[in-house]
């Protein structure tokens, strides 16, 4: 009777763990607040298999689409109600690949900013060091830092939360993009960068040579010779060429405008290391056409100018990059090229404007309109 | 009564038996192989003549006499190989190559990836830059080795090497020397290229014996001599050559030669 009673507990124990083990599989897990899409994307052929997207902020679908309408709504300064309503379009314009067509940004109480926008273009590509001294180091962060700085918004993370949070369009948008309707500043933040990490240019004219869609005329052709050679006008080494169709090496260099670089906002201001005086980046040559004036002071505002400057404007420092041999005699101040070999590498650099980037009607375009 | 007995019983023979089977499972000596290799790692450092370098706005004198300082350099190696007796061991050949740049710290450690038998070792070798047959124009995706690319029209593929920097002229002022290594060219006498020729070339490090032991990684620093690039045995002035070779063969040419012993080994 004792060993029958010891074998019916063992069978009720069993059961019993069998019932709770049973019973926790069933358990049904609480509902997810809400899971946004994963966004994917191709990577345009030819273009680099590794790209920066911060681990705290992966790309989704929801995020994105909230981003974009932050990026277009000049409610985010946060002073629409005092009148100086900006937002990030307001500098970076879809019509010149996202910079914006006039020179230096003029902020929300007319300061100007110290240099010349950048535009918007493959910057899901960039290491690490924005603005044109590298001194930002995510996208996010110079969201941030637009939000605060004296000749941009000039305003603050509060006040930009308080306007987001009075337009009833956003909460759902933040609870589709976040989980929760919650709107800081960190969101807005990340929403923005996710958008802008989806301004991807490939469709240039040069994008279809690659692909083998489009032939060259002889003028474009000649002028890729002059670009990506040291005889020619030697622009691959800063910029990149056939082979890094980023057309940017994200790298700084001192390009021989000047010889006085004191209170430069230049990259030495940054890393203190002497080489870098004078030096800003090199920026992407993708949609040149669109992204004047140009050099970090918008000095010149025309195409022709600039490539009359590396012909025969090259100014003498002893800062001046290795780079840039060509200051070196007996070539001189620069190139040299003659006319037609100007009109050339002209030719060449029109070929990497993508107007299918730039159409309104694109999801890069304002969803306001 | 006795069937529940004799369940019971047949349940703990059986739980017994599995208990046992797995203690007995545990005290199974493992049959382990002894592992037998080791890791190999080099270490990039690079000197001017006695003194590490300074790069950046330090100057130097070359064998010329050129006054000059360099602000980086960039190269390939490829086809890293050891020697052991009679043995040669091709490494990385998933990869074949291994870019460097003083500029980007991470590039001036490489631990190879292979495991190598552990044992004496007499000697390594490597090509400095890409053969022919290894200069595959466009296999490079991403930075910063795409930055290296060598323009189709001069051969294509990539630099074998971008040593940067600058030389005092005779007028005192100070101009850039663009050192670079790739694919050279043939010209006809009107000056279109006819062929290309392959700068690439084997560098056999003397004194690089090592020791490859089991379970660890052997540190080897690998030391380019950078005032040797223009010394040895071809006497290097910036002012015959000028800033940019990459078309002038004349002077790739030179650089080849100099740049055999341009390593060495620090174990």
């Amino acid at each position: 009777m004792r060993i029958n009673n010891l074998v019916k507990a063992i069978l009720f124990m069993s059961i019993s763990l069998l019932l709770m083990s049973t019973s926790c599989e069933k358990d049904p897990e609480p509902d997810p607040i809400h899971e946004p899409t994963p966004y994917s994307f191709v990577i345009p052929k030819g273009f680099p298999t590794n790209f920066i997207i911060p681990e705290d902020n992966p790309m989704t679908v929801e995020g994105i689409k909230l981003g974009r309408y932050l990026y277009y709504d000049d409610r985010m300064s946060g002073k629409a109600d005092e009148g100086m309503p900006m937002s990030c379009s307001s500098c970076h314009k879809q019509e010149f690949a996202f910079e914006n067509g006039v020179g230096k940004g003029t902020g929300t109480t007319g300061e100007q900013t110290d240099n010349v926008m950048l535009p918007h273009i493959n910057l899901l590509w960039n290491p690490g060091a924005y603005l044109w001294n590298g001194s930002v180091a995510s996208i996010e962060e110079d969201v941030v830092g637009t939000v605060y700085a004296h000749n941009e918004f000039a305003s603050t993370p509060e006040k930009v939360v308080a306007a987001i949070s009075a337009v009833d369009m956003y909460p759902p948008l933040f609870e589709a993009a976040f989980g929760t309707p919650q709107i800081t500043m960190d969101r807005i933040a990340k929403a923005i960068s996710q958008f802008i990490r989806t301004q991807i240019s490939f469709n240039s004219k040069f994008d279809q040579k690659q692909r083998g869609e489009y032939q060259y005329s002889d003028a474009e052709e000649r002028g890729l010779v002059l670009f990506q050679t040291e005889e020619g006008a030697d622009c691959f080494h800063c910029h990149g060429s056939v082979g890094n169709p980023l057309f940017t090496t994200h790298l700084f260099y001192n390009n021989a405008k000047d010889d006085n670089f004191e209170g430069e906002n230049d990259r030495y201001s940054v890393t203190g290391n002497v080489i870098d005086k004078g030096a800003y980046k090199a920026t992407t040559l993708r949609n040149i056409e669109l992204t004047g004036p140009y050099m970090h002071d918008g000095r010149f505002t025309t195409l022709d100018q600039v490539i009359d400057f590396y012909s025969e404007g090259l100014v003498y420092s002893e800062y001046a990059h290795p780079l840039m041999e060509k200051l070196r005699p007996p070539y001189g101040i620069g190139a040299e090229l003659n006319p037609g070999e100007k009109a050339d590498l002209k030719a060449f650099l029109l070929t990497l404007t993508d107007y299918d980037f730039i159409d309104e009607n694109n999801e890069l375009s304002n969803p306001f309109k | 009564m006795m069937n529940l007995l004799n369940y019971k019983t047949i349940i703990l023979i059986v739980f017994a038996a599995i208990l046992s089977l797995a203690s007995s499972c545990e005290k199974v000596p493992k049959q382990a192989t002894q592992p037998t290799t080791g890791k190999l790692q080099l270490n990039f450092d690079f000197y001017n003549e006695a003194d590490p370098m300074e790069w950046g706005n330090n100057k130097y004198t070359n064998a010329a006499g050129n006054e000059y300082s360099a602000y980086y350099v960039k190269f390939f190696i490829t086809r890293l190989t050891i020697f052991k007796g009679g043995e040669t061991t091709v490494l990385n050949q998933f990869h074949n190559s291994h870019y460097v740049s003083t500029a980007v710290a991470t590039t001036l450690q490489w631990t190879i990836a292979d495991e190598i038998e552990n044992g004496s070792y007499d000697s390594l070798s490597f090509t400095f830059g890409f053969n022919d047959e290894d200069n595959v124009s466009f296999m490079f995706a991403n930075q910063p080795e795409v930055n290296m690319l060598w323009p189709e029209e001069l051969g294509g593929g990539y630099h074998a090497m971008q040593l940067d920097g600058k030389w005092r002229l005779a007028n005192d002022t100070l101009t850039g020397f663009n050192f670079h290594l790739g694919p050279g060219q043939f010209y006809d006498t009107s000056g279109d290229i006819t062929g290309f020729i392959d700068n690439s070339f084997v560098v056999s490090i003397p004194s690089s014996d090592f020791e490859i032991s089991t379970g660890s990684t052997t540190n080897l620093i690998l030391r380019m001599h950078v005032d040797k690039w223009f010394t040895s045995p071809i006497v290097y002035d910036h002012n015959t050559y000028g800033g940019s070779i990459m078309a002038t063969q004349d002077a790739m040419e030179k650089v080849v030669m100099n740049g055999h012993d341009v390593f060495s080994i620090v174990k």
